[in-house]
């Protein structure tokens, strides 16, 4: 079940980081909008595929 | 260097890929999926950063650079399929070992540390791709395009400062690194697709993309080059997609992954890797550093096109493209230094990578590299084609190396000099220079090899000893 939890997670972290370059693209949010929410959504990928990784292996 | 050391050395490589000596097992293949997501992995890295970025330097137009990306990489694909897996597949064996039969263990060794010559020149390109991300931070000039030396004292420190944490991370956890790219490559993929996403608005692309065609003929793709660079058209653009991955698959050291393939038909699963990576990726970079002003400098395109994250991806891809690199390296070079531990081969060949790193020439001139890295084991992977097919089709005998027990094959050996010198001196472009190479060196092994042709008497004599020892003269080995 976390292993779901986490693979969903880290594909949503994965989405927003390019969908806020979408929204960018589009001129709905501003450049240092864009940047900062690209920079979260990695962090929560890099967190959340590890988890999910580190699952997947045991 | 005596025949005893030789054989002293030759026996220590064995022992290190004794792990992959043996045919891999019928219940150990893998799945298509598997073949998809390594290829997937694997051809999104830090170099794709800069390959895409110098097509636009060397003024490619739109059209050349898409329909050489899509023949090039069709290409590419086709090499791995018809080429290296149909060999992989029959012999289940790695291209060291196979090469060992072919061309003796003197041979496999050399090939082995070509190699790790070959590789630490590319982990030093990435150290210094990943130095131009952080080099922002400490506002360090990149070298510019004609760089050969080191510009600056803050660039060579920055580079050796970089090299030496790669090489300690490398030394204290390669596998961790290993589990930790597999992570990064989704990500860095996207890095690509955002960063030339919100790159487009810069260059004056509507949000309707009603102008996107006309900007990427006039602003990005405009068939200028740069000053100084050579102008490449669509013949500069398909070889050199094709033959990106030359020691892999006409090379075939991929034959250590299509080992564990079902059939050859798993050779189309490169296409996941080639078309994404070599392909988009390169797409985006192009686009990235048209927005940059055409400054090559990777580490300033991505932070200006997703900010620290962007930075972040230059240096991570870097990384993790290096990490192997230096652990392959590290793996060749551990047979010429007897009873080192891993620790300190990894640190030797990773401190001469260092200061490789900080000659700028590396990553300025990254595509005539790649294009010399292939040239130069093109041949092995020639001579091996022509053992495995031709051979038999000419009633040739196969394995004499290893069946008389040679050190080296001398006719493999001269026709790998031969074939590179031949290629230096061929009146065409680098890039194009593999082919004929690669035709002269199939004809030159099978010519040499039949002027060679053992008397039949002693070619009877010879079979029947070895039928008698293990049965399976001339038969690739089986899959088990």
């Amino acid at each position: 079940m976390q292993k779901i939890l986490w693979g969903f997670l880290s594909l949503v972290s994965l989405t927003v980081c390019l969908f806020s370059a979408v929204g960018y693209f589009l001129g709905k949010v501003e450049a240092s909008q864009y940047k900062l929410i690209f920079l979260v959504s990695s962090f929560g990928w890099f967190i959340f595929a590890t988890l999910w990784a580190r699952q997947r292996k045991n | 260097m005596t025949r005893s050391h030789l054989s002293s050395i030759t026996s220590r490589m064995d022992k290190l890929y004794e792990f992959d000596r043996e045919p891999v097992l019928l219940q150990k293949l893998h799945s298509g999926g598997r073949f998809a997501g390594l290829f997937a992995g694997e051809h999104v890295a830090a170099t794709e950063f800069v390959i895409g970025a110098f097509f636009v330097l060397h003024g490619v137009t739109a059209n050349d650079l898409i329909f050489g990306l899509l023949t090039g990489n069709l290409l590419a694909v086709l090499s791995w399929t018809f080429i290296c897996a149909p060999i992989a597949i029959r012999t289940r064996l790695t291209l060291y070992w196979y090469l060992r039969k072919i061309a003796g263990p003197g041979l496999a060794l050399i090939y082995n540390l070509a190699n790790a010559i070959l590789y630490c020149i590319l982990a030093g390109a990435m150290i210094a791709v990943s130095a131009t991300a952080v080099g922002l931070a400490f506002r360090i000039k990149t070298p510019s395009l004609s760089d050969i030396y080191p510009s600056s004292v803050g660039w060579v420190l920055l580079t050796l400062a970089i090299g030496l944490l790669f090489v300690i991370l490398a030394i204290l956890g390669f596998e961790k690194l290993s589990r930790f790219a597999e992570v990064c490559s989704p990500w860095v993929f996207v890095v690509f697709i955002a960063g030339a996403l919100a790159m487009l608005p810069r260059l004056g692309v509507h949000p309707n993309l009603d102008n996107f065609w006309q900007i990427a003929t006039n602003r990005i793709w405009n068939g200028v080059a740069a000053a100084g660079q050579d102008k490449f058209g669509f013949a500069h653009i398909m070889f050199f997609a094709w033959f990106c991955n030359l020691a892999m698959h006409v090379g075939l050291s991929d034959m250590a992954l299509f080992r564990y393939a079902r059939h050859w038909a798993y050779g189309l699963y490169s296409a996941f890797g080639m078309y994404p990576g070599h392909m988009l990726a390169w797409i985006c970079s192009g686009i990235m550093v048209a927005a940059v002003g055409r400054e090559m400098n990777p580490g300033l395109m991505a932070f200006e096109a997703a900010g620290l994250a962007g930075a972040a991806a230059v240096l991570i891809a870097g990384w993790t493209t290096a990490n192997p690199t230096l652990y392959r390296a590290g793996l060749a070079l551990q047979t010429i230094t007897p009873n080192w531990p891993r620790w300190k081969v990894t640190l030797a060949a990773g401190l001469a990578t260092t200061v490789l790193s900080c000659f700028p020439v590396f990553f300025m001139r990254l595509l005539d590299y790649v294009a010399i890295y292939g040239l130069v084991l093109m041949p092995i992977g020639a001579i091996v084609f022509a053992e495995h097919w031709l051979f038999p089709l000419f009633k040739l005998e196969k394995y004499r190396a290893e069946k008389e027990g040679w050190l080296l094959n001398a006719r493999a050996l001269a026709v790998w000099v031969g074939t590179l010198l031949v290629c230096f001196l061929l009146p065409i472009h680098l890039f194009f220079r593999w082919l004929p190479g690669y035709f002269i060196a199939l004809i030159s092994y099978v010519l040499l090899s039949a002027m060679r042709r053992k008397p039949e008497k002693n070619k009877h004599e010879g079979k029947a000893t070895k039928k008698n020892k293990d049965g399976d003269e001339d038969q690739d080995r089986p899959c088990r």
